[in-house]
């Protein structure tokens, strides 16, 4: 019997999962997917807003400017890269000048600091060769890798006492008494509270809850990947001007050196193709052009593509986050719905905002173990020569770089592969260690990752999942011997 | 009737053609740049003739295959068959290259031989 | 790091492959025995080791190797001449002075070399490089990844098998995938010519009857988990998809032979100057790079069609290195060579131009009886006549000394 069950461990999950773990509660996670950063969570931009994009008084407002102001302690307690770089919203015509002018207002309003207008001039001694006769320049806002942020959330969750179930798609929701039983990968769990943190699924488990209603359309946004080498040169995100629905296309630096070119953000009905779009690439290419022309397309490595969930009105427009409890329809459920962007950025305040309206309901004993503190894998990469000397010493696997591009080394592959949550793919692999992730895009160390977790895991060549189920990877062996 | 070729003898890849003018007559070859390039399309035009490559298992070593090749061309007709015969065979560390796999093999005058070594797995010998 | 924990070392080679190996072997026999080979795999031969089909060496050795023979040549000399080779040891760091910084099982090295070899070879394009539309399933594999699983890790990665680009590793994986059982549906090539060699189309694809398919291209890759088929397009003159020609191909696996790319991040760091068509450094006859006492050999410089090349490149590269230590510097190459008509690029691109010495080329597309030629100032220095000259070859010309400085152009007519 759980105290609370999360049905959904991406970013607002797993920062749900961790902050219960403040409390004397036993809290489980059931994600249907192999890890826990495979939709939403992990396919964007990376990018910590500043909350003045959003309508004034709205919850997307709210909790994107306290999750923006939270953002450095949690990223200092769970060990994840947060650059707080500051960005640019680059125009040219008075049009866009005045809409700058109410963006400034806009997030003054709603709380957000460090927005003012610049110059051509300052614009363009902040960032080499972009383009723009001035920009809006938000100094609080910065990028963050959305993989490992979720990951730690979630490792954290897990070491406050939190369970993870993998691989467990909920398919039915009853309630009996005081408590829903929630059947899930084929087993039953039960439970006193369940939240409904399903993202892309939110709909379906809204259902499931029986708050019907909701509808919800998908936008979907296809992305360029850039070499490591182009993030030298741009020292933060570049967007155009904004409306308070669509952040337009932008080119991003992540934290790791590589420049983002997207997104398209296209509606569609379907929440689970994340096929890129030859139209879509061609698009980027132009729009990026325009705000950064230094890249051309033999610096592309990868391309991906998102899908955000959006809670529209009868006349499509774009609400705002629905998080609710229905004490009538379904008393202690947590219902959040529409859990679009800035979701990355407010996840923690999100995840305090909900327990603050269980805690209206039913008073939570305070758990004095809770440990804050997270330690990410060591980046043999970041560390100075010293560093780096003293490691190999102490053990020698960090003497053995296994991926090259991104210099990984195999202690650190070693850590992912015996990951906290129990990860077993090579897509969990990569997200913990940038392995694969480099220009020969795992031309160069894919089959020593196959080897290794083939011999780490105990497992045969056709068990190895890439990263969804099924993903599979061998037909098996070549010879038997 | 004209037969047009690439000659795989070297890498130069001469285009060689053949022409003959009826069943009778012998073939007119131009457009080798060596003899070698005559010799090959000769064979071309009676039985094409091919050298190949695959892997053996190993048992107890480093690797777990050999790489293999016959040392002289067969025909080309039977190269499907040999690389299963060859399939069927499993090796044991330590096995070095130039250590040859099979004799006169398929009665065609020529040798399967290993072209890399694989030294035995230290644990395995250990065993 | 402090400097008494440097090492100093006379000739420091990146690379254990064909280049590294033949250069190491030509400076000890030159005289010069201070060379340390670092090597990232745990035994020297770089791609060589996987490449197991024949077919090598005919121009260096006069017979035809596998590539694990080929390369145990090289190896067997390094052995006996004791040349010290480091191996599961990677360079993380070259620095403008030849400052190299090694990590090892056996510990984090810093190395002063008087003269610095890149020979890193090269990389594979991979499918996120292309940006080939549609979804990332599993069974997306480069031709050497392919080759690698297949030939070293014993793995087997397809069944139903679609190859893009007629590149020389595709159309081999076509023939190695079609012994080991696999279907090979067919091979499809972007441009209007085959890029790999001659020989390989006839026996790697004629002999098992597998079509090519030229001005054809992948348009989108389908499957979310696995790959299910791919949507192939015909092209047109300028490359681009011609609508109404897409057909769905079912298949397993795509293989991608769609081109190389030198493996020059390492010399990037050190300062080294590239250039954009060989994607390689800038180079003189002696193949020292834009930055003194380090030179480029190999595939690393720009990608060759045959490893007797690159073996022989580097033996001239250890030549001019061996003068480059008894001299303490060479000569800067102050002549320019363009590609002018018909050439892509030429290697070297720069010349001291006091000695006769040789430019390679590649042509831009299939040509039959030219004349490559090249030109200082309205003198021909050097030419030669072809009855046909590939893209997919490299062609080597005999330049003549030149006097002063202007430019050389070379051109095909």
């Amino acid at each position: 019997m759980f105290d609370v069950l999360i049905i959904g461990g991406g970013v607002i999950g797993s920062a749900i999962a961790r902050e219960l773990g403040r409390y004397r509660l036993k809290v489980g996670v059931l994600e249907k997917n192999t890890d826990v950063c495979y939709e939403t969570s992990g396919r964007n931009t990376g990018v910590c807003h500043g909350g003045f994009a959003y309508d004034r008084g709205s919850l997307k407002a709210k909790l994107c400017v306290e999750g923006n102001r939270i953002m450095g302690e949690v990223a200092r307690e769970l060990d994840f890269p947060l650059k707080r770089c500051g960005k640019v919203l680059v125009g040219n015509t008075q049009e866009e000048y005045d809409r700058l002018q109410e963006v400034i207002a806009q997030g003054e309003a709603n709380g957000a600091t460090g927005l003012r207008m610049i110059t051509e001039e300052e614009l363009k001694a902040m960032i080499p060769g972009v383009k723009g006769s001035f920009a809006m320049l938000s100094e609080n806002s910065g990028i963050l890798d959305p993989f490992l942020m979720t990951i730690a959330l979630a490792e954290n969750a897990v070491h406050n006492g939190a369970e993870y179930f993998l691989e467990h798609e909920v398919t039915a929701i009853s309630r009996e008494d005081d408590t829903y039983v929630v059947t899930a990968g084929g087993e039953t769990f039960r439970t006193r509270w369940v939240i409904n943190s399903a993202g892309l699924g939110c709909g379906k488990i809204s259902d499931m809850l029986g708050i019907k209603g909701y509808k919800l359309i998908y936008s979907k946004d296809d992305y360029i990947i850039l070499d490591d080498r182009l993030g030298r040169d741009l020292p933060m995100p570049i967007y155009t001007v904004p409306s308070n629905t669509y952040m337009g296309i932008h080119v991003t630096p992540t934290t790791d050196g590589n420049v983002l070119l997207g997104p398209t953000a296209e509606d569609t009905d379907n929440n689970s193709w994340y096929g890129v779009e030859q139209k879509n690439l061609d698009y980027l290419y132009e729009e990026a052009m325009k705000l950064w022309p230094n890249f051309t397309r033999g610096d592309y490595i990868r391309t991906y593509c998102g899908i955000l969930p959006k809670w529209v009105d009868d006349e499509g427009r774009i609400q705002d986050y629905k998080i609710e409890i229905l004490d009538d329809i379904a008393p202690n459920a947590v219902n959040l719905v529409g859990m679009e962007s800035p979701g990355l950025t407010a996840s923690v305040a999100i995840a305090r905002y909900v327990i603050d309206m269980m805690q209206e309901r039913e008073k939570f004993e305070e758990n004095p173990d809770f440990d804050p503190i997270r330690k990410g894998i060591e980046r043999f990469s970041r560390l100075d020569e010293e560093t780096q000397a003293r490691l190999v010493e102490e053990n020698p696997d960090y003497g053995e770089l296994i991926c090259r591009c991104q210099k990984v080394t195999k202690a650190e592959l070693l850590q992912a592969i015996h990951n906290p949550l129990g990860v077993h793919t090579v897509t969990g692999v990569k997200y913990r260690t940038r392995a694969m992730m480099g220009r020969c895009q795992g031309g160069y160390c894919q089959m020593r990752i196959t080897r290794m977790l083939e011999e780490e895991l105990g497992i045969a060549p056709e068990e190895i999942t890439y990263a969804r189920e099924g993903s599979r990877m061998f037909f098996g062996k070549v010879r038997e011997v | 009737m004209i037969k047009e070729f690439t000659c795989v003898v070297c890498p130069n890849g001469c285009r060689i053609t053949a022409e003959r003018n009826s069943e009778n007559e012998e073939y007119k070859i131009t457009g080798n740049a060596c003899s070698r390039g005559l010799t090959y399309v000769r064979q071309e035009l009676t039985g094409p003739v091919r050298t190949f490559a695959t892997s053996v298992g190993v048992t107890g070593g480093v690797l777990p295959l050999a790489s293999v090749r016959v040392t002289a061309p067969i025909p080309l007709s039977r190269v499907k068959e040999a690389v299963e015969l060859i399939h069927a065979q499993t090796l044991t560390a330590p096995v070095h290259a130039g250590d040859v796999l099979l004799h006169d093999f398929m009665g065609l005058a020529c040798d399967v031989i290993v072209t890399k070594t694989v030294e035995a797995c230290p644990e395995e010998a250990a065993r | 790091m402090s400097e008494q924990n440097k090492n100093t070392v006379d000739v420091l080679i990146v690379g254990g492959g064909p280049a590294g190996l033949a250069a190491a072997v030509r400076l000890y026999e030159l005289g010069i025995r201070d060379i340390l080979v670092v090597e990232r795999e745990n035994e020297p031969g770089g791609i060589l080791r996987q490449c197991i089909h024949d077919g090598f060496g005919v121009t260096r050795f006069g017979e035809s190797l596998s590539g694990p023979e080929y390369a145990a040549r090289f190896i067997r000399q390094v052995r006996e001449y004791g040349i010290r080779v480091m191996t599961g040891a990677a360079v993380t760091n070259i620095t403008p002075e030849r400052e190299v910084t090694v990590v090892a099982r056996e510990g984090l090295t810093v190395w002063q070399a008087k003269a610095v070899v890149l020979a890193m070879g090269c990389r594979e394009r991979t499918r996120g490089a292309l940006a080939i539309p549609g979804e990332r399933p599993t069974g997306v594999f480069t031709a050497g990844v392919a080759q690698a699983y297949i030939n070293l890790y014993n793995r087997m990665p397809a069944r139903e098998v679609v190859i893009l680009g007629s590149g020389d590793i595709g159309m081999i994986m076509a023939r190695r995938l079609t012994l080991e059982g696999a279907h090979v549906k067919a091979v499809y090539e972007v441009q209007p010519y085959p890029s790999g060699l001659p020989r390989n189309i006839q026996q790697c694809l004629n002999d098992f009857d597998i079509p090519l398919y030229l001005s054809h291209t992948v348009t989108q890759i389908h499957g979310d988990r696995c790959l299910e088929g791919v949507t192939v397009s015909q092209v047109d003159e300028r490359m681009s998809p011609i609508a109404g020609t897409e057909e769905y191909i079912s298949c397993d696996t795509l293989i991608l032979s769609v081109g190389l790319i030198p493996e020059n991040e390492l010399s990037l760091d050190a300062g080294v100057q590239l250039d954009p068509r060989t994607r390689g450094a800038y180079v003189d006859e002696h193949l020292q790079t834009s930055v003194p006492g380090i030179f480029a050999a190999g595939n690393v410089l720009r990608v060759h069609d045959l490893v007797d090349f690159v073996s022989m490149e580097a033996e001239a590269l250890a030549d001019a290195v061996h003068k480059y230590l008894a001299a303490g510097d060479l000569p800067e190459g102050k002549v320019k060579l363009t590609a002018g008509a018909g050439v892509h690029h030429t290697v070297p691109q720069w010349a001291e131009g006091k000695e006769p010495f040789t430019v390679s080329l590649r042509v831009v597309r299939p040509m039959d009886n030219v004349w490559v030629c090249a030109k200082q100032g309205g003198h021909i220095v050097g030419q030669k006549k072809m009855k046909k000259a590939l893209p997919a070859e490299m062609i080597q010309l005999k330049v003549n000394p030149l006097t002063g400085t202007e430019d050389v152009e070379v051109y095909v007519q």
